[in-house]
């Protein structure tokens, strides 16, 4: 999967944003959205949010867990566990790259997240590559991965599972009964 | 809208299957679940073309709406927006399938050939007729350019052997939807002997597809 289409995904969390002009409820196809009025919080999907503060119409509101404080909490969380610590969001990576590279001036203290972030992001990224070589190393069938948002597993997911398939037809070539079907193809 | 929609309905089919009382929301969700089990598993699924032609309709029917909206209307703009999402999801989803089905052929008509009566069809009317084509073009193309040059004894060709089967023993990521118990894994190597995993809901699993293959048609998995 494209890491794009990860963010596609992202973008239909909410957030909640101030607009600056008045309209009323909108009927769209996966859900009713407002009524916005200048100045009263509304949820919307991250994708309407972008455009309208693309065309300077709302200022967007971090989500809650977009705090320095509670990063820097889970940043520690994480590297004291082993496994994987409970992520700030299902899509956090994303959503702090879609918010900071559009809507920085809406988040206080925009490059110490980006930072935080980034930390919690690598030390998630080690531990993955870790467990994916004690996965490979003890020829496990089964891996339970609970934690993990879309975009870790897309990032390992194309060199995993085609290392894991290559292994797979080897191992089975020893093995004499497709060994004789192999024989077949010839 | 979409309220009224949703309302028609319930009204009708208030005892009937759970797919007629479904909302434009919960379709859109049903057509990304659909998009997302079809893009990672290494087989072709069954084709959902009820949720595909209820997506075409709640587009073309937005669209006709809009037509009647004037130029410059905010909202207007937001509604685009939004079926221009939908529509990215609508086209990823039929394109996978048709690379699918591309890749695996003769293989997927041979299991068209030995469905029996009753079972659901893996491909739409449409997508069985693109298959049937590009059967009848590759051997048509093999023949033109090489096997009508060989010896009469070699010039049939078996697409079934010479085009790869899906291979369903590939890992796949996948996240629980409904809690199943007992699923039996298969060991790596020979030294290592059969075990049993349960899935509790909502957590997040690598396997072979093979093992849960059909809780991915039963939706009570996700691939992921």
């Amino acid at each position: 999967m494209d890491p794009s289409e990860v963010e596609f995904l992202a973008e239909k969390e909410f957030v909640k944003i101030i607009p600056n002009f008045s309209l009323d409820k909108i009927y769209l196809i996966g859900g009713d959205l407002g009524p916005f009025n200048p100045g009263l919080p509304v949820d919307v999907p991250v994708w309407l949010a972008l455009n309208l503060k693309q065309r300077q119409k709302c200022r967007i509101l971090p989500p809650e867990w977009m705090d320095v404080e509670k990063l820097e909490a889970m940043r520690e969380l994480e590297r004291r566990e082993e496994a994987f610590a409970p992520a700030p969001s299902p899509y956090y990576m994303e959503l702090t790259k879609l918010l900071l590279n559009h809507a920085s001036d809406n988040i206080p203290k925009a490059d110490e997240i980006r930072t935080l972030v980034k930390d919690i992001w690598d030390t998630r990224i080690a531990k993955l590559r870790l467990s994916a070589d004690s996965f490979i190393r003890q020829q496990e069938a089964h891996a339970q991965l609970d934690n993990l948002t879309l975009m870790e597993i897309n990032t390992i997911r194309q060199f995993l599972l085609d290392s894991l398939n290559c292994m797979y037809k080897l191992r089975s070539n020893r093995q004499p009964a497709s060994a004789k079907s192999r024989l077949a193809d010839y | 809208m979409s309220d009224a929609l949703s309302e028609d309905g319930s009204d009708i089919n208030q005892d009937d299957s759970q797919e007629e009382v479904m909302t434009p929301a919960e379709l859109i969700a049903k057509l990304e679940e659909a998009w997302l089990n079809e893009k990672f598993s290494p087989e072709l699924l069954e084709n959902r073309s009820e949720v595909v032609e209820c997506v075409m309709e709640q587009l073309t029917h937005m669209e006709a709406n809009l037509q009647r909206v004037k130029k410059g209307d905010a909202k207007a703009g937001f509604h685009r927006m939004e079926i221009d999402r939908i529509r990215f999801v609508l086209s990823s989803y039929l394109r996978s399938r048709l690379q699918k089905i591309e890749k695996f052929f003769p293989h997927v008509l041979e299991r068209e050939k030995s469905r029996g009566e009753g079972q659901p069809s893996l491909l739409s009317p449409e997508e069985f007729a693109f298959a049937k084509e590009y059967y009848a073009n590759t051997e048509t193309y093999l023949r033109a350019v090489a096997l009508k040059r060989m010896p009469p004894n070699l010039q049939a060709v078996d697409m079934l052997k010479a085009v790869p089967e899906p291979c369903l023993d590939s890992f796949v990521f996948l996240r629980v939807k409904e809690q199943q118990e007992n699923i039996l894994i298969e060991p790596e190597t020979d030294e290592q002997r059969d075990f049993v995993v349960d899935l509790e809901e909502g957590s997040q699993h690598l396997m072979r597809y093979r093992t849960i293959a059909p809780l991915v048609s039963s939706g009570a998995v996700q691939l992921i």
